[in-house]
């Protein structure tokens, strides 16, 4: 893991703003994942009731969250990587290794885009249903994609900027925080 | 090509990845489609790409760490770290030393609500580090305690480390958070004794503060009844059996955004900012579930768990002796890598030796993370020694190893108890509701 701090704001344009925004969709994801699994915990102990489907929307949504969450951790550079070459060596090998990396993690996220499209198509065709309201569960699946989509696009900008204009690179959170 | 050798040649590339700073999910996710592809074939290996992915992170059980992390972040946007502190100094500020003993019982309690290593010591160090460079302690030592301070995150429950073990080996979050617990206890007593001893053996070294009059103390106390209340409500509910472990991360989550409102703690800023924490956060450590998951196909195919197990068991070393060697290798990588990726990486293929040498997964849990939770202080990674050195810049890296020592030092011996004494973390899972 790695800290950044200290440099300065950068100018915000639309991208920037694009980013924010698909960031936070997930973030209000994870605030309507938790507030399923409270309601539905109270409804349960004080009232005897449960929120149909609670569990297959709490899922749901957790999957949408993630996608659209790792479509924003990408274009921050805020994945978990071991940072012992990249932090010992000059600004320019820095750079060098980030491009490398976006490249790779550029390559990755293409591939898996293009296997959950497989997933969403197949589940659709399946047709899966939730398990209380036999509501279908491929539009949950591509909202999803749609996350993993988002991150194709982010990390191409990304990998753009690191390339040809890197004072437009945003800085990432100040912490790349885990454990 | 053998599958000995496309495994080796598998982890060869893997390190390579990692060392190029390729995301440690992404690199272990494109190692182990690119090794199963090579052996099965590329149409099923892609195949594996699109379901393990959807099927991870659509797993409701896995919602845990999202949940956790929230509560984590609503707990720390919210300022309870600061009464915390502020209870544990009125009771023992007085003493020599007393200010890095509160600080240790403080990110002890506080670690009990936030789950994260990383957030308990850039938390205290905004809190603590001022308080006791104004009574002149010294700049290493006050570090050195911030920084093992921080480490009890990863042992106390919700502890995110002990949740991705829970994961990854297929054992109960539940009771694995449970058996957190008397190890976690035990260090804050170490640490403490550690600090008292540093008083002893160096006088004049750590001077005292002020001593509170029992009005302030009960002040203090009264300030905190927040995050006891929200400690008892989700690890009780846990230990009950009243919550499963995302409800209980849901329940958290939702606690802590109660209280933080009811007290007037959280801003529209303060929500919005730790929903986009607990997003980056969750999305990051699900990208290495994804890959792990997928380089674990990988294994699978290439048997190397099964052939590690075999060479282990077959050095004739005895169980303890292959622990041993285990906790070793633990140690060396905690030089190159953080926590979650030595977890991740590495469990899936120390589980199985394990479980043949016939140790209790829930109990390795424990001493895994607690040996993992040393590379947070060690150098030259030492994760919470950068974290405090993004919050102090003015202190040398040097200054804040020197001062994590004598902590470091009390890890090893704590590891020694919990290891000879395995029923010190599998005792409280047991009477588990």
């Amino acid at each position: 893991m790695s800290l950044r701090t200290g440099e300065p704001p950068p100018q915000r344009n639309l991208m920037d703003r694009f980013i924010d925004a698909i960031e936070l969709v997930a973030a209000a994801f994870v605030g309507i994942v938790a507030a399923d699994v409270f309601v539905s915990v109270v409804l349960r102990y004080f009232f005897s009731l449960s929120i149909p489907d609670s569990y297959d929307f709490g899922r749901l949504l957790l999957g949408i969250l993630i996608f659209w969450g790792i479509a924003a951790t990408s274009y921050r550079g805020t994945h978990i990587t071991v940072d012992l070459v990249w932090a010992n060596v000059p600004p320019k090998g820095k750079r060098i290794i980030d491009v490398f990396a976006t490249l790779v993690l550029l390559f990755v996220v293409t591939v898996q885009t293009y296997t959950l499209f497989d997933k969403v198509r197949t589940t659709r065709a399946d047709h899966v249903l939730t398990f209380d309201l036999n509501l279908p569960t491929w539009p949950f699946f591509a909202v999803a994609w749609a996350g993993d989509v988002s991150a194709v696009v982010l990390i191409a900008v990304r990998t753009y900027r690191l390339i040809f204009r890197p004072e437009l690179m945003a800085p990432g959170p100040s912490l790349k925080a885990l454990e | 090509m053998g599958t000995d050798a496309v495994a080796l040649l598998g982890f060869a590339a893997l390190f390579a990845l990692m060392l190029l700073r390729v995301p440690v999910g992404m690199a272990l996710g494109l190692v182990g489609v690119s090794g199963f592809g090579y052996l099965v074939g590329g149409e099923p290996a892609l195949k594996l790409v699109g379901q393990t992915s959807m099927r991870t992170v659509t797993d409701y059980t896995f919602g845990v760490i999202p949940m956790f992390l929230l509560m984590g972040a609503f707990v720390s946007t919210s300022g309870m770290s600061r009464e915390l502190f502020r209870a544990a100094n009125s009771f023992v500020g007085h003493f020599k030393g007393g200010l890095g003993i509160a600080t240790i019982a403080a990110c002890g309690f506080f670690a009990a609500i936030s789950g994260s290593s990383v957030a308990t010591a850039a938390t205290f160090s905004a809190v603590a580090y001022p308080e006791m460079r104004r009574y002149s302690y010294p700049q290493s030592f006050s570090t050195g305690v911030i920084a093992a301070g921080g480490t009890l995150g990863a042992m106390f429950p919700p502890s995110t480390v002990l949740a991705v073990y829970g994961i990854i080996t297929e054992q109960d979050i539940g009771k694995l958070f449970i058996a957190g617990i008397i190890p976690g206890l035990i260090a804050v007593t170490m640490y403490m004794v550690t600090i008292l001893i540093i008083g002893m053996v160096r006088p004049g070294f750590l001077p005292a503060g002020p001593q509170s009059s029992w009005r302030e103390r009960y002040a203090a106390l009264r300030q905190i009844w927040a995050p006891l209340l929200l400690f008892l409500f989700v690890i009780g509910g846990l230990y009950g059996g009243l919550f499963t472990p995302t409800e209980a991360g849901g329940m958290g989550a939702g606690g802590a955004f109660i209280i933080g409102v009811l007290r007037r703690r959280l801003s529209g800023g303060d929500i919005r900012r730790s929903l986009l924490q607990a997003t980056r956060t969750a999305a990051a450590v699900f990208t290495i579930l994804i890959g792990a998951l997928l380089f674990g196909y990988f294994l699978t195919i290439t048997e190397t768990p099964q052939k590690v197990t075999a060479f282990l068991t077959g050095l004739g070393l005895g169980s303890y002796g292959v622990l041993a060697l285990i906790m070793l290798m633990y140690l060396v990588l905690g030089c190159l890598m953080d926590a979650m990726a030595m977890i991740i990486l590495t469990i899936p293929i120390i589980f199985p030796v394990i479980k043949t040498l016939g140790f209790d997964p829930i109990w390795f849990g424990v001493i895994i993370v607690m040996t993992v939770e040393l590379g947070l202080i060690h150098p030259p990674v030492g994760m919470n020694v950068f974290v405090i050195k993004s919050v102090v810049p003015e202190v040398k890296f040097a200054t804040i190893f020197r001062g994590v020592l004598p902590f470091i030092l009390t890890d090893l011996i704590r590891l020694v108890i919990l290891i000879a004494f395995p029923l010190l973390a599998t005792w409280l899972p047991r009477t588990m509701g």
